[in-house]
């Protein structure tokens, strides 16, 4: 049983390491060794985590310190992420120090999505739609389907009426 | 030809000779049409009937007789070499070199396939950077997109742009959180945010492809005329697949040239903004262009819809020129590929061209722009106008043929015989002469076009099908002007398909109504008047036919068949532009969309990507978070499937929410897992070029 915990925290950590991109088979096997080694002999102190639970949160503490130190400020960690998946130097994954030109590289990487902002009002003109503004509101502003339906009444009772008047006097 | 030194120069008496000449002929044609339904109808006196139908004639007949006009000018303009009143022949040949204005070049998306929208705008980076003065264009993407998938496909293909051709700084994503206003609010943000750093806006639409070349003359030729509000060019259809596609392609190679050359004859610098592909003056854009809101009782009701026509009459009211680049090649974009989509894209502008008549009337609206706003309603009123009309003359006919019978005599007089004869040739003569001319028009290019056989042959089967579409959109023209005018909405009972074909249970929920009119029609002919019969049999084929008409029309494999027999051919196949070259997806890469969610979730990349794209909130309310982290755990248990469109779109919204989806994903153990996210785990990595969405059908 605990032989297959093992497996699958092993078969997860390599997965999540080769999203990382690290390819080589030699040093996903390395990486993926020295993490789980880690993980063990953090799991016998704390055993309320699975192996798999214990396992991804360091291989997940180690890369997001790893982000963090390269990007040198916490908060742009993310863009070093970017950056290091769109450098193509995946065999120093995890490793350090790092050579200083893949740092600078890495620290100097402009991801901007935009420029920046210069902010200006768009202001709309009320624009003066003449004679049939005037119309559409005399007509609607004053519309209602009481009058409607009165008018309708009203002429409906005069055909009645009017055909009642024919009936009556001349059929 | 003298040289055209610059639109300064354009003399006010040109553009009244122009346009008298063009009202003259429009009013004469119309006129002539007018006196010969006069003599026919007075045979045997004016009934209230007559006097009703030669109401709704006049404006039909003036529709048909202007749309012939401008075609005829525009021929005879060609015809003696071009008009020298074109605004790029203010271009100094050859070509100055030195910099440009400033322009920002803008992609409004809204859920359009990123793959094809971001390999167009490789192409047009590309094609700009080899002109050597790509410095001057930056090239923005404005997503409005609501799905959220299709979100963080953009931001991964923009970024995959970004690091193959170079573009940070130069290509920018811009995701909007609340999309107000459609695509005329998107470029309005735009322009709140970044306008002041541009001189001059090129608008394309997500399909939208144009040359580098093309886009620098368009900048120069807008630094060689300051009073050049709005440069529009006229985009070629390309790449057409289906056969709906392959006949528009044609038919605006066909007769396009025409009328643009008739457009530009009688408005010149009063042209008309068709909302893409064209270069914008940004300061008077933004001073003078803001939509203004119409009169209406909800904020919905008050927004206008289609912006471009309204947007130019605004920009010549400011004292700024519109035109209309109709010559310059290199601006292309693509067809809707069946006729539901077509008719869809019909329904928005017939509600947008509708809400234009305020327009009509308003104190200081341009002339040409009142033009322009009038052919665009009558775009669409003339189809209810049409079918009242047809359903008039029937019904009159059918009594003069049921009194004929009482009184022994022939139901149509002799005189008027030969006089309804006159008119059906005019009326036959005004459709379909600028086809003739158009087909001459090309005739010294034919072999583009396949020769001259079957550019001959492309030209009459153009022919057919325009008859054979053109009683379905007669039906839903006035199904769209009579919804509209109700205020109900017109809705469609179709999915949204990546494919082209129309199944035949869609086609028959959508085109069944028009094929029962039709029968109908033709069965209360047949019983009440069956000499009107072959009379009224085109139209009637035509809605009878609609369900086979729209599953050919929408099939790619009879377009396929077509292109190969050479019919239907633009001279784009023949020569493909070095600029839609590479925009299909290569062989292979076909199942290339990898779910959006999926991709922000597992990837460390996209995920990363995407939360840098975020601005982070300082301070979060504690019930937002119980919120998110709810909807977080939903989805990992229930899979992207359980979550709505709205709650996956609220949890991408948040920079720390996607984060810790990222991590949670990882480090769930395999139980707790949705089988949908088992499954993407296992295969993310050999697969990420492969996955598709199919693989998770079912999950």
């Amino acid at each position: 049983m605990e032989e297959l915990a093992w497996n699958a925290a092993c078969l997860r950590l390599e997965d999540y390491l080769r999203a990382h991109a690290v390819e080589p088979r030699e040093r996903l096997l390395a990486l993926t060794l020295s993490i789980l080694a880690e993980a063990k002999s953090a799991h016998d102190k704390l055993p309320g985590l699975t192996p798999l639970e214990c396992t991804m949160r360091i291989a997940s503490k180690k890369t997001d310190t790893w982000f963090s130190l390269l990007a040198g400020d916490p908060a742009r960690a993310a863009r070093a992420r970017i950056a290091y998946f769109a450098g193509g130097r995946n065999d120093l994954f995890l490793e350090w120090p790092l050579p200083e030109d893949f740092v600078a590289s890495i620290r100097s990487a402009g991801i901007e999505a935009g420029p920046a902002l210069e902010f200006q009002s768009l202001i709309r003109r009320e624009l003066d739609y003449g004679a049939m503004q005037d119309i559409a509101r005399e007509t609607w502003d004053r519309f209602s389907w009481g009058h409607v339906l009165s008018a309708f009444a009203l002429w409906l009772a005069i055909f009645f009426a009017a055909w009642g008047i024919y009936l009556k006097f001349f059929q | 030809m003298k040289p055209f030194c610059g639109t300064d120069s354009l003399k006010p008496d040109v553009i009244s000779l122009r346009q008298a000449l063009f009202l003259a002929t429009g009013a004469g044609i119309t006129i002539c049409g007018i006196l010969l339904m006069v003599a026919i109808l007075r045979v045997d006196g004016f009934s209230v009937l007559e006097w009703v139908l030669l109401g709704l004639f006049v404006p039909l007949f003036g529709q048909i007789a202007f749309g012939f006009t401008i075609a005829l000018w525009g021929f005879l303009i060609l015809l003696a070499g071009g008009d020298r009143y074109q605004v790029m022949r203010t271009l100094p040949e050859p070509p100055a070199a030195g910099p440009v204005g400033a322009t920002a070049i803008v992609l409004p998306v809204f859920n359009e396939d990123p793959d094809r929208t971001f390999r167009g705008l490789e192409s047009m980076f590309r094609s700009v950077e080899a002109t050597g003065a790509g410095g001057a264009f930056d090239f923005f993407v404005l997503s409005d997109s609501n799905d959220p998938d299709r979100w963080v496909e953009e931001e991964t293909e923009w970024l995959r742009l970004c690091v193959k051709c170079q573009g940070f700084g130069r290509i920018f994503y811009r995701k909007r959180r609340v999309s107000l206003h459609g695509k005329s609010g998107n470029v309005a943000d735009f322009c709140r945010r970044w306008g002041k750093r541009y001189q001059y806006l090129l608008v394309l639409d997500a399909d939208s492809v144009m040359s580098g070349e093309t886009i620098l003359r368009l900048a120069r030729v807008m630094d060689a005329n300051p009073r050049a509000g709005i440069v529009q060019t006229s985009p070629q259809i390309v790449r057409g697949k289906s056969v709906l596609q392959r006949f528009v392609q044609f038919a605006t190679r066909l007769v396009g040239p025409l009328f643009a050359a008739g457009s530009n004859f009688w408005h010149l610098g009063g042209g008309n903004y068709w909302g893409h592909n064209a270069i914008i003056r940004l300061k008077p854009f933004i001073e003078q262009c803001v939509l203004p809101e119409i009169p209406g009782h909800t904020a919905a009701a008050r927004h206008i819809l289609s912006h471009d026509t309204v947007e130019a009459a605004l920009m010549h009211q400011a004292g700024y020129q519109v035109w209309f680049a109709y010559q310059e090649e290199g601006s292309y974009e693509e067809g809707p590929p069946n006729l539901t989509e077509s008719l869809k894209r019909d329904r928005r502008w017939c509600q947008g061209n509708l809400q234009h008549f305020w327009f009509l009337f308003a104190p200081g609206t341009p002339f040409t722009n009142r033009i322009h706003i009038f052919f665009g309603l009558m775009a669409y009123l003339t189809a209810p106008l049409l079918v009242f009309f047809i359903g008039l003359s029937s019904w009159d006919s059918h009594v003069k043929q049921r009194f004929a019978v009482y009184v022994a005599e022939p139901w149509v007089p002799v005189s008027g015989v030969w006089t309804s004869g006159v008119l059906l040739a005019l009326t036959l003569t005004l459709l379909f002469l600028p086809k003739l001319l158009g087909f001459l028009h090309l005739l010294p290019r034919t072999k583009e076009f396949g020769g001259v056989t079957r550019a001959l042959l492309s030209t009459v089967l153009e022919t057919l099908l325009s008859v054979l579409l053109a009683p379905v959109l007669l039906f839903f023209y006035t199904k769209f002007v009579v919804l509209t005018l109700l205020g109900l909405r017109v809705t469609w009972k179709t999915q949204n398909r990546d494919e082209s074909s129309i199944p035949f249970g869609e086609a028959l929920r959508t085109f069944g109504a028009p094929t029962l009119c039709g029968l109908a029609a033709g069965a209360a002919a047949l019983v009440w008047s069956p000499t009107l019969l072959p009379w009224l049999s085109p139209v009637l084929a035509g809605l009878v036919l609609a369900i086979p008409t729209a599953m050919i029309t929408s099939s790619e494999a009879v377009g396929g068949w077509l292109r190969k027999l050479g019919l239907l051919l633009i001279p784009e196949e023949a020569s493909v532009p070095p600029v839609l070259r590479d925009l299909d997806c290569p062989a292979g890469e076909d199942a290339m969309a990898v779910s959006g969610v999926m991709q922000v979730a597992i990837s460390p990349e996209v995920n990363a990507l995407h939360s840098s794209l975020l601005r982070r909130s300082r301070a979060r309310a504690r019930h937002k978070a119980d919120h998110l982290a709810g909807l977080r755990k939903r989805l990992i248990e229930e899979g992207p499937q359980g979550l709505a469109r709205r709650e996956l779109s609220a949890l991408l919204w948040d920079a720390e929410a996607v984060e810790l989806l990222h991590r949670d994903i990882w480090l769930s153990a395999e139980q707790d897992l949705h089988p949908w996210w088992r499954h993407a785990l296992r295969h993310y990595n050999e697969n990420t070029i492969r996955l598709d969405r199919r693989d998770f059908q079912g999950l």
